[in-house]
């Protein structure tokens, strides 16, 4: 593919993140984390409290990548085969079968929004893990495949009650946890509370201009992408020095207040974790018009792609957010490159 | 009455020859025997230029060895005009005072001696203080009796005021040295001098310097400055100067310094702030060597000879200098 091409397709990602921005006010970065993550082909998992725009930033994108989409509320007595199938009676007043979320769109499912993740049952969660690691599920005596699905899931991280933690084999899964928080300028503020375009979240995202991109070229082009992107010697020593940094801090120089760096760290960020921090370390390098990996591009991508990955003690797992950004943040201001 | 007046006479004579018979005029009698008494005198600097009203003191330390001893009624007494040849020379003794600390076998005494000019003239002219006489007993033979003379201090007093059309150079006393003018104020302004010469001497070498013998010299921009300099002109030696580089930034920020997080490192040192922009582009050459070779970097021909500028200047930044002007356009 040549340059044009990649620079047509530049275009038109950073189309979409304007359209997105003009809907969901004030949330720039997580905006570009999420077009990272379409271009990168990785599942996202979004965090934030209630009522802060999640859903609509999803509803949002969905409409502008086109194809199909589908959502589930996750809930404690939902079941692995609620995404799969629903049983009613017809008027006929014989039972039918009708497809659940997971095969309605069937092939042409581009987004799957999982609400609350963590409130629904570990067997849920299992399926789906499935489904994302290899995008094909068994129903119905066949095979099902899903090649152009994303999925984004939410969760809210206040709330314990009734919830199931996701395990940190799923959470591995999820190419970024992106924190979605509330702006904090006064300005963006006064107009979500006083603005009315706001009140109306349907025609709000109507307002997205549809099939910005196209939905089924997306995988092709991700390839592209990760193939036309350099990335040098010097980077991937510069990765690979932050891959041990995750996993034995302290012999970086890293520490965190309060805590003793030699229990904090259980596991640190998996190969796959890596993987998918590189590639979207390419797709950041590309919509910044760059042909090789910066130091900068992993910067942008490292603590969305990594944190969710590390595995803590118990004892701090409570402070979980507040001491992995620490924790990343100082691996990123120990490690040099070149 | 012939008996009476010869009586008188016969009384008056008694009355009188005690006072003649006893009475020692010092300059009559012997001088004392040589190695008897030491002398040491402490005279003023000043031995001319006097005028009518001044007051010179002498200080006459003299040690006495036994078995003589000075007989101190023959100090000199206040208020004796000093005579020469009979004629009142105007200098009058005006106060003595004397110590005195005996030894084993010998006696020092410690004179002090101020005397007060009274004369004037319209032409200098020489006067002497002193000499002064002593007397000094035998204490083992009450008969030996000997004189000591303190010598004479030969002075010169001088009028008030020059009578008459004078010509200097004739009038000059060879004792007396040259008129000086006050250089006081030449020699302050001299030190000054050569004060702010130092300093700026010591500045200069601090700028130039490269050695760590002053406070914020041998800093790691520094250390870098020089390693770029011995760097071979190749790619090689570019890649190795901008790892350097970075190095330094990572030292002197305590933290990896990268493009996107410049704006901490120069809110922390703000003595690099005038290199704003420069750093900007020594990330571009970063890039361009370490990372993206097809990149541009914007900094001509010859980056390595921008590199060596642009560390200089960052040593200067180092050094709470505000850096030199670049006479290196980027981009030339």
């Amino acid at each position: 593919m040549s340059d044009r091409q990649l620079a047509d397709w530049r275009n038109h990602a950073l189309n979409l993140e304007s359209e997105v921005n003009k809907v969901v006010v004030g949330q720039q970065t997580p905006i570009r984390l999420i077009t990272t993550s379409i271009f990168a082909r990785g599942h996202v998992l979004l965090e934030g409290d209630v009522g802060v725009g999640k859903t609509t930033l999803l509803r949002a994108f969905t409409r502008g990548i086109g194809g199909g989409y589908q959502r589930i509320e996750g809930t404690i007595d939902l079941m692995p085969n609620d995404l799969v199938y629903h049983t009613y009676l017809g008027e006929d007043g014989k039972p039918h079968v009708s497809a659940g979320p997971l095969l309605m769109s069937g092939e042409n499912l581009s987004v799957f929004f999982f609400n609350e993740i963590n409130r629904a049952r570990p067997q849920v969660h299992s399926l789906l893990l499935r489904v994302m690691a290899e995008r094909s599920l068994s129903a119905f005596n066949s095979e099902h495949y899903f090649p152009h699905m994303i999925v984004f899931a939410d969760r809210n991280q206040v709330e314990k009650e009734e919830t199931f933690e996701i395990p940190s084999a799923a959470r591995d899964r999820f190419m970024m946890e992106i924190p979605i928080v509330v702006p904090n300028d006064d300005a963006i503020m006064e107009a979500l509370v006083f603005d009315t375009k706001f009140h109306n979240v349907d025609a709000l995202v109507n307002t997205v201009q549809p099939d910005v991109l196209q939905f089924d070229q997306l995988n092709a082009f991700s390839n592209v992408i990760q193939s036309s992107v350099e990335a040098s010697d010097t980077l991937k020593k510069y990765a690979l020095n932050l891959w041990k940094a995750t996993k034995a801090p302290l012999d970086y120089g890293v520490k965190v207040s309060g805590v003793d760096m030699n229990r904090l760290v259980l596991s640190g960020a998996s190969p796959r974790g890596m993987s998918m921090m590189l590639r979207a370390a390419r797709v950041n390098a590309w919509l910044n018009e760059r042909t090789a990996v910066l130091p900068e591009d992993i910067h942008a991508v490292f603590h969305s792609t990594v944190a969710h990955r590390l595995v803590f003690s118990p004892v701090y797992e409570m402070r979980r957010t507040e001491i992995a950004r620490e924790m990343l943040q100082g691996i990123v201001n120990a490690v040099a490159a070149p | 009455m012939k008996t009476m007046i010869r009586i008188f006479y016969l009384l008056l004579g008694l009355n009188v020859a005690p006072q003649t018979a006893f009475a020692i005029d010092s300059q009559n009698l012997p001088d004392v025997p040589p190695g008897i008494v030491t002398i040491r005198t402490i005279d003023p600097v000043k031995l001319v230029g006097y005028t009518v009203g001044d007051i010179i003191e002498r200080e006459v330390i003299l040690t006495i060895k036994a078995p003589y001893k000075l007989i101190e009624t023959s100090l000199p007494i206040t208020g004796y005009e000093k005579r020469y040849k009979g004629q009142v020379i105007g200098i009058e003794l005006k106060s003595v005072s004397h110590t005195k600390k005996e030894n084993k076998d010998s006696a020092t005494f410690d004179i002090k001696l101020a005397y007060q000019i009274f004369t004037n003239n319209v032409v200098a002219k020489n006067a002497a203080l002193g000499p002064e006489y002593l007397n000094l007993i035998n204490t083992k033979d009450s008969k030996d009796l000997v004189k000591y003379r303190i010598p004479n201090l030969d002075i010169a007093i001088s009028p008030i005021a020059i009578f008459g059309q004078v010509k200097i150079e004739n009038n000059m006393s060879p004792l007396r040295g040259p008129l000086l003018l006050s250089n006081v104020k030449e020699n302050k302004w001299l030190k000054v001098s050569i004060g702010f010469l130092a300093l700026s001497l010591l500045g200069l070498l601090y700028i130039l310097g490269q050695r760590a013998w002053l406070p914020r010299m041998g800093g790691t921009f520094a250390k870098t400055h020089r390693k770029l300099r011995k760097l071979p002109q190749s790619p090689e030696g570019l890649k190795l100067g901008v790892a350097a580089v970075h190095e330094s930034l990572n030292t002197t920020a305590s933290m990896s310094v990268f493009s996107n997080n410049l704006g901490i490192f120069l809110a922390q040192k703000p003595n690099f702030s005038p290199m704003a922009t420069e750093l900007q582009q020594f990330f571009s050459l970063s890039r361009q060597v370490y990372f993206e070779p097809n990149a541009a970097h914007g900094l001509g021909t010859n980056p390595q000879q921008w590199l060596q500028s642009f560390v200089r200047r960052c040593r200067d930044c180092e050094r709470g200098l505000t850096p030199e002007t670049s006479t290196q356009k980027s981009g030339s």
